[in-house]
């Protein structure tokens, strides 16, 4: 029977049947990929993440990567990290120095203001100063507007009245001195006022915050805790007599397997260099100056773990770094028990149990990824979405080799971070040409300045914008992964180009100042709070939401 | 239990068979001259629409819906824009042979 025939008796020819199903077929089609779109998009496999315990997780082969220089140039005399230099050893400082000579009726105060947010003694400063009063364990419930607020307002002393070295920085910073002097005498009373009207708005956040609080000091020097078991099981115990491996090679494999298992995302392996070490406070020492860097710390396993998906999409004032701290210390800590348990001296460096390393430099060492602008380091997984921790050792490793995936030409003319800081902390300079620390050329941040809006914001105390807003540290979907394989192989720049068009043209964030506390700003956040953050979801409280200038 | 994936190929695969089919007797009907050069494009810029689709679709999955709309508007211009030429590109050396028997079967 021919199409003509069929066609005169009411049936459909062969011919359109194909003219009209695939007219359909084409707009079925259509539907099928916007769904397929919408469920890559929603696909929480796609959230770079902790959840999966295996070593799939560091997907990128870093082999074609491998750099072949240094990553950092050297520009001069090399130098350790002093406590003076960073603003959580500065407050420790300052704290010492009101302590020595609380004569002045104001001195109290001052002390009493910036106790506040002081860390403990062997803690991770920035870890501490992270947890808002409120959130503190046995702190007390609020209500909003209820609270009383802190104590009056105060004076910083002037430089000459600090104990050295603090004096002398103070002397020769005086900018710094004048970032300090704002924290302390407009920031901290501003900070006690928010919290007294806003604080009940982020109840939930800062349970959550609160909730991954996992921190064990570790309490003797490095001669003594690395050759003692720690875990539970044996606590104080000498370590057994090191058992060989076969090879540096499969040492390594076998300690990146098991990190993998223990929580980390992406694991490299460097050799330690004492410039990285810090000039300062070694955990589990009376002393709080200068120390050797111990002989059996030859080799550090550096080790990432991203942030919990949605929290970190709601910063800087509805986030936390402390999941991340967590997951990063109980890995640190179940590493260091196995290196131990086969007679191997560790030692755990990591958020909530402090360290005594800067983590940038031997980040990029062991290959896990390059500094970006915003001095933090971007992997080619989770972009700037990690926390770091490490244990250094003795057992010998085969160790990994530094890598280059094209963050430095990014960063060029990307400037994302550096438009979004609330603090303006980031710098605009095309390159880090003109920017040395410690006898090292590198990016760098205003610390200070950072750490200021870190006592701005509410909800999980940090900030963390420049970390998420980094277009690196997106989902791993087909969009952004091909996104990034296409960057990172074009020699031209244009795909650069485009990406970097794209993501400030289509994506709408905040601006910086909206980040700020009212009246300047709305306490924003990146993203919206995902609602299990949300207090008017839960809570039966009122309270009221800056968001929203109330 | 069959893969999501793999069934999401089989359907998309099969969808595409029937679009290729029908493409082919629509370029008669409407006495489209198709030669390899005017398939490419057509096939080109058919595999445009369905990425800009994907993509903005994707988008809106991540809770990035107006970077998701925005890539729709976006990349509906540049289709529209390309289609037209798609057309006049397809259309040419048609009016010439109005009025010869289409062929059919």
């Amino acid at each position: 029977m021919t199409d003509e025939i069929k066609k005169k008796e009411g049936g459909v020819s062969r011919r359109d049947f194909l003219k009209i199903g695939g007219a359909a077929a084409a707009g079925l089609q259509i539907g099928a990929v916007a769904g397929a779109g919408l469920a890559a998009g929603k696909d929480p496999a796609a959230n770079t993440g902790w959840q999966h315990l295996g070593d799939n997780t560091q997907f990128v082969d870093r082999k074609p990567l491998q750099l072949k220089g240094q990553p950092y140039e050297k520009v001069g005399p090399v130098l350790r990290p002093e406590e003076v230099e960073s603003a959580f050893g500065r407050r420790r400082l300052m704290m010492k120095s009101m302590k020595q000579g609380s004569r002045g009726s104001q001195k109290p105060a001052a002390e009493a203001a910036e106790k506040k947010t002081a860390p403990p003694k062997d803690g991770p400063p920035e870890a501490v100063g992270d947890i808002p009063p409120e959130s503190r364990p046995g702190a007390k419930p609020s209500g909003s507007g209820k609270r009383k607020p802190g104590p009056p307002r105060m004076k910083m002393p002037p430089p000459d009245s600090f104990v050295e070295p603090l004096a002398g920085f103070y002397k020769t910073h005086p900018d710094i001195y004048e970032l300090d002097k704002v924290r302390l005498e407009s920031i901290m009373p501003k900070r006690r006022e928010d919290e007294a009207k806003y604080g009940d708005f982020y109840t939930l956040i800062n349970a959550w915050q609160a909730s991954w609080m996992a921190g064990q000091p570790i309490e003797d020097p490095p001669e003594i805790s690395d050759f003692q078991m720690a875990s539970p099981m044996g606590r104080g115990r000498k370590i057994r007599p090191s058992i060989p491996f076969k090879s540096p090679q499969l040492a390594a494999k076998l300690v990146k397997k098991v990190a993998h298992h223990f929580g980390a995302t992406m694991v490299g392996v460097t050799k330690l260099k004492p410039e990285w070490c810090y000039n300062h406070s070694l955990r589990g020492s009376e002393d709080r100056g200068s120390y050797e860097v111990p002989k059996h710390w030859k080799y550090v396993i550096a080790f990432g773990v991203p942030h919990q998906w949605e929290q970190v999409q709601a910063n800087p004032n509805c986030g936390t770094s402390f999941d991340a701290y967590s997951r990063a210390t109980i890995a640190a800590r179940r590493l260091e028990t196995f290196i131990k348990s086969l007679g191997y001296p560790a030692r755990r460096h990591s958020p909530m149990d402090g360290y005594d390393l800067i983590a940038v430099p031997i980040l990029v060492d062991a290959g896990l990824g390059q500094q970006g602008r915003h001095g933090i380091v971007i992997t080619p997984e989770t972009g700037s979405n990690f926390r770091a921790a490490f244990v250094t050792t003795n057992l010998p490793m085969e160790i990994d080799k530094p890598i280059d995936f094209g963050v430095n030409e990014f960063c060029k003319d990307c400037h994302i971070c550096a438009e979004i800081c609330p603090s303006a902390s980031i710098s605009y300079e095309e390159t880090n040409e003109k920017i040395t620390t410690r006898g090292y050329r590198h990016w760098e941040i205003n610390q200070t300045s950072c750490y200021n809006f870190w006592m701005q914001s509410m909800g999980g105390l940090g900030c963390r914008l420049c970390l998420i807003a980094c277009p690196y540290s997106r989902k791993n979907n087909w969009a952004h992964a091909l996104a990034r394989t296409v960057d990172t192989n074009d020699p031209t720049g244009l795909v650069n180009d485009g990406l970097t068009w794209m993501q400030k043209t289509f994506f709408k964030t905040p601006e910086a100042a909206e980040y700020l506390p009212p009246p300047d700003g709305r306490f924003a956040t990146f993203r919206e709070p995902p609602d299990w953050l949300s207090v008017k979801e839960y809570l039966d409280i009122k309270t009221l939401d800056p968001t929203k200038g109330e | 239990m069959i893969n999501g994936t793999v069934f999401f190929a089989f359907v998309v695969g099969a969808l595409s068979g029937l679009v290729a089919a029908g493409a082919v007797i629509w370029a008669k009907d409407l006495r489209l001259k198709m030669t390899w050069w005017k398939w490419l494009p057509a096939l080109l810029w058919y595999l445009l629409l369905n990425f800009s689709v994907l993509l903005a679709f994707t988008m809106i999955g991540e809770g990035e819906t107006g970077a998701g709309l925005k890539m729709l508007v976006f990349f509906g211009v540049i289709l529209v824009i390309l289609g037209a030429g798609l057309v006049r590109l397809l259309l040419a050396g048609r009016a010439a042979d109005k009025g010869l028997p289409v062929e059919t079967g």
